[in-house]
């Protein structure tokens, strides 16, 4: 038997190298083999790092949610905005029965949510102060740090703001101008405006401006401010979470500026690419950007986008001029003279002549931008250690602020340039719950606070008409609707900023924390490589506890990321099946010439005595072992093409791909599934399409050995 | 002598479209054990479909066809090869070695159809048969590195190896010059006459025809009778047979 396959394997082995045939058949087979291990090699390891990514930096490895949740998770989001998700409200019941899972690290509590965030008004920032010093120079205001400010200090301030103002209206009535050369935008330009801005850049209105200051600051107020747009309206992503247990549980995550939240404080910490990207002041931005191509290499003097970005910096000083009052501007002028070795005196053009960087000065500009200009200015809108007041609607559809203080801003490690992951900033979880309308702790605390000094009782809807019209029902338990009472609302002037205080500084006990609503929850397990299994577990958990909840994997937590992973595995297996079913109708026909080729040996072989078993296994094990040689050959040249991949890695070609990459380069991995995949598939590509030229051989007839060779 | 093969009144039909053209149309003929025999006939006799009907590698359509005393009529197919394998030796025209392999493998091959004998056993028989041709020393050697003559050594090799009871030949020095094919012949008849074994083969050279013990003569599908060499010889010339012809 032996002696016989080793016969067959000889006659295969002498065929393989006899025929051209075989080596177009082989080729093919090789290339195949390559095409699919480097191919689904890279693809692998995408799929992997972006499982890190998606891992490491919001879903953990399962995520829970209830199970009377309308949609289903999706964490990145989906078509037609965020999920809509039941809340969890036994979260530390649940929390309790999976971490008794043997698999499960940590049960970390979530909600994910969006709100609306405005960063202030350069004018109307400018017009409070302004206010302010008036406020203080009549005495109405005792603001500690302005009253330590002596009457000629004073003075000097309410100058210097006044040519702040003044700065911004000569900047406005630029804009004006600009506009109306351009037929089509002067209709555009509101007559109103025009006039106002006429009124308050004559001299007779700061003539007039310490009579009545108020009146002038209304006016001002009033007509101008609404005309400086820069102030904008932010989207910002969050998740509310136990901010101490977020950063242990997600290893990847660090702080890149300022410092975390205090364990059990309420905090913010914004995603630090959002932060550079949305909150950051354009200019210093686009310099940060430049800055970063240049050191990979790339040149202003031929690079579009670059050049792009130098330009928006020339033309686009508005932001800086306007952020800068009479003393700061003075600064600025007297900084950029001698740097740029002008006498010219308007800022604007200094700032214009500054930002006309080429390759040769911009190392220079750069680090003088951030040493002279950038302490003169509010680099960011919104500032470390600022209170950030968030607008978001509740459940129930009205309007809720919450006001947080920003410790920092964080990046995964690996993704600090992943818009995908560096999108989603952190809330502590005590504040969502305020944010999304459901009672706290807090909330309830004072709700039965203001029952108990008001004498009221709440009443539930179905109870309502007994217990106002009629028969005793007992007991009155306090149901509150989320938003019943609004504490911001209530309190006003001092008291609501004692409350903010008192807030803020309040330190919440884990027992506070884990009670409460939740949305969902990331579970971190110690073998990821068991998630399917405990996956089942924590679903059988769920219930036998009767925890109402739904348990799914990362991939699929992760919506339509999660599908971009399967469309991408679609594409492989469609491309790699096109490529296998041309191999396999060339190898087909290849092999029927083979056969018919070949129809006198058969013949010849049938007729000495070999049976058809024989004449199959000989067809069969050449295809074999010709899959074995060419899918070897294309094996290790496709790791060897990996291997080599490996050594310098495949840099993320641009920003998004650094969360599908896990970080700024892709190092894929030769492993041994794939290659044992391709091998196994290869081999039933050659048996397949050999079946039917096999079976043709074994009809060959022995009277074909007697026909005369042609 | 006892009768290896026995072939009574058979007909082979074969159909090309509408047409039926009959190749053989009524043969007897019995083949002793230890015969020389030598089918001669022009082309389009039935000299290949005969030897093709005596090989079980075709069957008759109607008559019996008896080969080392079974019906082939009555045998399946794997049964058929299975007779082929273990009685019946085949010498063709055009050589038919397989051409992949070496001299050495071409001969041991049909041994390792019949997986009877150990290796070393396989080996000893080969090189044996090898001498007896004298191709020993071109073991090692492919087809394409062999002259005609050569080849056909291998291939007489080839057909001995099992130790068959028949060895079957159809034209077997059609492709080599009159010298080689004289020397091939007679390497088969030192065989026949050494061994014992029984060589029918088919040929329409009067030269060889002269090395038969007999000549069975055939045309239009039917035996015209069997022969002398000599008395072949004189037909192959044109010349009335000396004696009427005895068909057994």
């Amino acid at each position: 038997m032996i002696d016989r396959l080793a016969l067959l394997v000889r006659i295969a082995a002498r065929n393989l190298l006899a025929s051209p045939i075989n080596l177009l058949i082989g080729g093919l087979l090789f290339a195949g083999t390559l095409i699919f291990v480097v191919v689904g090699g890279l693809l692998d390891s995408v799929n992997q790092a972006m499982a890190r990514s998606v891992v490491g930096s919001l879903a953990g490895h399962v995520q829970i949610y209830s199970a009377k949740s309308k949609d289903e998770l999706a964490l990145f989001g989906q078509m037609g905005g965020d999920p809509e998700l039941a809340a969890m409200t036994e979260f530390p019941k649940l929390k309790a029965a999976l971490e008794k899972i043997p698999n499960v690290q940590a049960v970390v509590p979530m909600g994910l949510s969006g709100a609306l965030i405005t960063s202030g008004n350069v004018v109307d920032r400018t017009l409070e102060s302004l206010r302010g010093l008036y406020r203080a120079k009549s005495g109405e205001r005792k603001d500690p740090e302005l009253a330590a400010l002596s009457p000629e200090e004073l003075e000097l301030r309410i100058e210097s703001e006044k040519a702040h103002v003044r700065q911004i209206i000569k900047v406005l009535r630029g804009d004006v101008e600009k506009a109306s050369k351009d037929l089509l935008d002067a209709r555009a330009v509101d007559p109103e405006n025009v006039a106002a801005l006429e009124r308050v850049s004559s001299p007779a209105f700061w003539d007039g401006f310490d009579a009545d200051p108020y009146g002038s600051l209304e006016f001002l107020e009033n007509r101008i401010a609404p005309q400086v747009t820069d102030a904008s309206l932010l989207f910002l992503r969050y998740v509310g979470t136990d901010l101490d247990a977020f950063q242990q549980s997600f290893d990847r995550m660090r702080i890149v500026k300022g410092e975390p939240v205090p364990k059990g404080h309420r905090g913010f910490l914004v995603a630090d690419l959002f932060y550079e990207e949305q909150m950051k002041l354009k200019t210093a931005r686009r310099l940060d950007k430049i800055k970063d191509a240049l050191a990979l290499g790339r040149k202003i003097a031929t690079d579009d986008e670059l050049k792009r970005y130098v330009k928006e910096n020339r033309t686009q000083t508005r932001d800086i001029v306007l952020q800068l009052d009479g003393l700061k501007t003075r600064q600025a002028v007297e900084a950029l003279q001698p740097f740029l070795n002008s006498a010219e005196d308007d800022l604007e053009l200094l700032l214009q002549k500054l930002f006309s960087t080429t390759d040769e000065n911009f190392a220079a500009r750069y680090e003088f931008f951030y040493a002279k200009l950038a302490p003169l200015l509010q680099l960011y809108r919104v500032r470390l250690g600022d209170t950030l007041t968030i607008k978001a609607f509740t459940r129930t559809g009205y309007i809720q602020n919450v006001n947080v203080k920003v410790y920092g801003t964080f990046a995964f490690t690996g993704l600090e340039k992943s818009p995908l992951a560096g999108n989603t900033s952190l809330m502590d979880i005590m504040s969502f719950r305020d944010l999304y309308g459901y009672l706290t702790s807090d909330k309830a605390a004072e709700l039965k606070e203001l029952q108990q000094e008001t004498g009221a009782k709440a009443v539930s809807r179905e109870d309502a008409e007994a217990a106002l019209f009629g028969e005793e029902t007992g007991d009155v338990v306090a149901e509150a609707t989320p938003g019943l009472i609004d504490v911001d609302a209530q309190l006003t002037g001092t008291g609501r900023k004692l409350h903010q205080e008192d807030l803020a500084r309040r330190v919440y006990s884990q027992e506070e924390i884990d009670s409460g609503v939740v949305l969902n929850a990331a579970v971190m397990l110690k073998d990821a490589r068991l998630l399917d299994a405990t996956l089942a577990e924590i679903n059988r958990v769920g219930e036998a506890e009767h925890l109402e909840i739904r348990a799914v994997s990362w991939q699929k937590a992760s919506g339509l990321l999660g599908q971009i992973i399967g469309v991408f595995r679609v594409l492989l297996f469609v491309g790699v099946a096109i490529i296998f079913f041309i191999a396999m109708v060339i190898i087909n026909n290849a092999m029927m010439m083979a056969t018919i080729h070949r129809t006198q040996t058969i013949g010849t072989m049938r007729a000495i005595g070999a049976q058809r078993s024989l004449v199959l296994a000989m067809v069969l094990v050449e295809s074999v072992v010709l899959g074995l040689v060419f899918g070897g050959l294309g094996m290790a040249g496709g790791a060897a093409v990996l291997a080599a991949i490996a050594a310098t890695g495949i840099p993320a070609p641009n920003d998004v791909m650094y969360f599908f990459f896990s970080g700024p380069r892709l190092v894929p991995a030769v492993t041994v599934t794939p290659l044992v995949i391709a091998q196994v598939l290869v081999l039933f590509v050659t048996v397949a399409s050999t079946l039917f030229p096999a079976w043709v051989a074994t009809r060959i007839s022995p009277l074909r050995a007697m026909q005369a060779e042609d | 002598m006892d009768a290896i093969v026995s072939i009574r009144d058979v007909t082979k039909d074969f159909h090309l479209g509408e047409t039926v053209v009959q190749a053989l149309r009524g043969v007897t003929l019995t083949v002793q054990k230890g015969e020389f025999l030598s089918i001669a006939g022009p082309s389009g006799s039935g000299k290949t479909t005969l030897l093709n009907l005596i090989g079980c590698v075709d069957t008759a359509t109607t008559g019996v066809v008896e080969v080392a005393g079974r019906n082939t009529a009555s045998l399946s197919e794997r049964a058929l090869t299975n007779l082929r394998l273990n009685t019946i030796g085949f010498i063709f025209q055009s050589f038919n070695l397989v051409s992949v392999l070496n001299v050495f493998q071409n001969v041991e091959f049909p041994l390792l159809l019949q997986n009877k004998l150990t290796a070393g056993e396989r080996k000893k028989r080969v090189v044996s048969l090898l001498e007896q041709v004298g191709l020993h020393t071109h073991m090692k050697h492919r087809p394409n590195e062999l002259s005609g003559g050569q080849r056909q050594r291998v291939a007489i090799a080839r057909a001995l190896v099992t130790e068959p009871l028949i060895v079957l030949a159809d034209e077997p020095t059609a492709n080599l010059d009159s010298a080689t094919g004289e020397a091939i012949i007679d390497l088969m008849k030192a065989l026949n006459q050494t061994r014992g074994t029984t060589f029918i083969f088919s040929t329409h050279d009067h030269k060889v025809m002269r090395h038969a013990n007999a000549v069975v003569r055939l045309a239009d599908g039917k035996v015209l009778g069997r022969e002398t060499p000599a008395e072949a010889a004189a037909h192959a010339l044109g010349q009335e047979p000396a004696k009427e012809a005895r068909a057994s």
